[in-house]
């Protein structure tokens, strides 16, 4: 459903915002680019919604090339901008209509979206009375309007409050289980990603450094990690410990912290190594990997810090 | 609440790609709406015209002594004046779609990039036409006479129609070009109102210096005040003073051409840096 090829994006002044991404979306599949701001998501968004012009590389929806044939790719797709793109002055009801004859859908569709969404007493409204809560749900329903193919969702929950984001997380799950809408979302959020995905691509200063579904992601650091927290350099630590085959390569340290990945070895077994070892551990603890810790093993940087 | 209940039901039926002549409409309306929920676009660029038509042409008229037909020679210049104000007020709304990110939503809507200009430009002729109705009006209640010959005020009409055009195709592209509303409004005065001094709208271009005479034969505002001048006055001294020639409908046809290349290259200029712009 959507397919990218090699994508580049180099704006004015030289910035390389994506860098030959490629990847493929299955139909009725819920796909996720992670990564913090200014790693490129939104601009993979724009050029594929052709709001923003590809430098080089393709990339097709529904089979229509978005630079070589622009209005069809539009017209089976819809996106929920990370900004709100509202007019404003205008009533619920009125932005609703406006998207509805843009995209030719049947005005019934407006109606009952505007239940579904909740939005049947504020329609009449001007938007500019909008809570944010109540604009992203407005501007969801109006995404769904045209019943496009392919949906957009450009960071769907920054700056709502917990309460509205996790019942937008729950109708944007829900969409994924009627139909066979093909879901795009870029969030910096590591619970959305786990939550909606299907498969993530992990992106980083406009690229791809890791896709996969989320549990395969995390499988890649086995069951467990053990994380320290050294005195000093977390990257001496992890050398010493490397030179006495407790830690491998799946192994990092970012600042004090030394992360080891329990891949084929058990948690007492390492434990008991690095106490040999004599290393100026302040404190020991074991979890299960996150994303996170993906996210940190690629980049060295750790999401929420970046975001 | 929950106020986000169940998700639709989602039907694979594919929407029709919308016919332009649909979409245009659509975008007309929605920029008339949201024209219409700010006054000043409309009200604005009429009360500087209103002022000429109503206070300083009369006013003029006794300072200089000069014959009865100087006030309708004044009202039809403040015709030039208040379509590039108008046109240019309303590039400011191009400013505002950007600021506020519906821009992005237009831009992502199964329609040709241009019809987001020419949406704009139907709005810009509406209001347009609008305001001079309501200019004219003004000068014929302060008893302002026009000397209307039969079809000669399609002349009239055809130049409204075509400086408008120009006119709203320079104030996009100046919009396209321009990041803020503040620097756009300080640029007005300079593009919209200095080229009004020297096209004829006062006094002929010929009073001026021979130099600034020939700058004035190559806007299109001096060709569209002589034309309006000939459509709704029957006065050709405004196409003799840029033509020289004998034949008033010739030197009005080929006024009106300039006028036409004028609006043509202007209004397709703005949809190209639009286009570029908006997508950069």
């Amino acid at each position: 459903m959507i397919e990218v090829d090699h994508l580049t994006k180099v704006y004015p002044g030289g910035v390389e915002a994506v860098r030959g991404i490629s990847f493929t979306v299955e139909p009725g599949e819920v796909f996720g680019l992670l990564g913090p701001n200014g790693a490129g998501k939104s601009t993979t968004i724009g050029m594929l919604t052709t709001t923003v012009m590809p430098t080089s590389g393709s990339a097709r929806l529904a089979g229509h090339d978005v630079a070589t044939d622009p209005l069809a790719a539009r017209s089976v797709s819809s996106v929920v901008f990370q900004e709100p793109v509202v007019d404003r002055p205008l009533t619920g009801r009125r932005n609703l209509e406006l998207h509805a004859s843009l995209w030719r859908t049947p005005r019934p569709r407006l109606a009952e979206l505007a239940i579904a969404f909740g939005l049947e007493d504020l329609l009449d409204r001007p938007v500019e009375s909008y809570s944010g809560g109540q604009r992203r749900r407005l501007e969801i329903a109006r995404a769904l309007l045209s019943e496009p193919e392919v949906l957009f969702l450009d960071e769907p929950t920054v700056g709502l409050d917990p309460r509205i984001r996790h019942e937008l997380l729950d109708v944007i799950a829900g969409l994924r289980n009627r139909g066979n809408l093909t879901l795009l979302l870029t969030t910096h959020y590591l619970d959305e990603a786990e939550q909606l995905c299907d498969r993530v691509a992990i992106i980083h200063r406009g690229e791809i450094v890791a896709l996969d579904t989320p549990a395969a992601l995390r499988a890649s650091l086995g069951d467990e990690i053990v994380e320290l927290r050294v005195d000093g350099d977390g990257e001496h630590v992890l050398t010493r410990m490397r030179e006495h085959g407790v830690a491998d390569a799946t192994a990092f340290a970012v600042g004090s912290t030394v992360t080891v990945p329990l891949v084929d070895r058990g948690a007492a077994i390492t434990l008991a190594e690095i106490e040999v070892l004599e290393l100026p551990v302040m404190g020991v603890s074991t979890r299960r990997p996150t994303l996170d810790d993906v996210y940190l093993r690629l980049t060295g940087g750790r999401l929420a810090e970046a975001a | 609440m929950s106020a986000v209940s169940q998700a639709p039901t989602l039907v694979s039926a594919r929407p029709r790609r919308p016919s332009r002549t649909q979409s245009l409409r659509t975008l007309a309306g929605r920029r008339l709406a949201l024209t219409a929920r700010t006054p000043r676009e409309l009200v604005v660029p009429l009360l500087t015209p209103v002022l000429f038509a109503l206070v300083i042409a009369p006013a003029l008229k006794t300072a200089l002594h000069t014959s009865a037909a100087y006030e309708s020679y004044v009202a039809i210049g403040t015709v030039g004046l208040l379509i590039p104000l108008n046109a240019f007020f309303l590039g400011l709304g191009v400013i505002v779609d950007r600021e506020s990110g519906a821009q992005r939503e237009l831009l992502a809507a199964p329609v040709p990039r241009g019809l987001l200009v020419l949406g704009n430009l139907v709005v810009a002729l509406a209001i347009t036409g609008l305001q001079i109705a309501t200019l004219v009006g003004f000068a014929v209640a302060r008893r302002i006479h026009f000397a209307v010959h039969g079809a000669h005020v399609l002349w009239f009409v055809a130049a409204v129609v075509l400086l408008t055009v120009s006119m709203y195709g320079a104030a996009e592209t100046l919009a396209a070009r321009i990041p803020r509303q503040e620097e756009y409004i300080a640029r007005i005065p300079a593009i919209a109102i200095a080229p009004w001094f020297l096209a004829g709208s006062l006094f002929s271009i010929t009073a001026m210096p021979v130099g600034l005479t020939w700058i004035a034969r190559f806007l299109p505002l001096t060709h569209a005040l002589a034309l309006m001048r000939y459509g709704l006055n029957g006065d050709s001294t405004g196409l003799h003073a840029i033509w020289r020639m004998g034949h008033a409908d010739d030197m009005a046809a080929l006024s009106l051409l300039v006028l036409a290349g004028f609006a043509l290259l202007l209004i397709r200029v703005a949809i190209r840096v639009f286009s570029r712009s908006a997508t950069a």
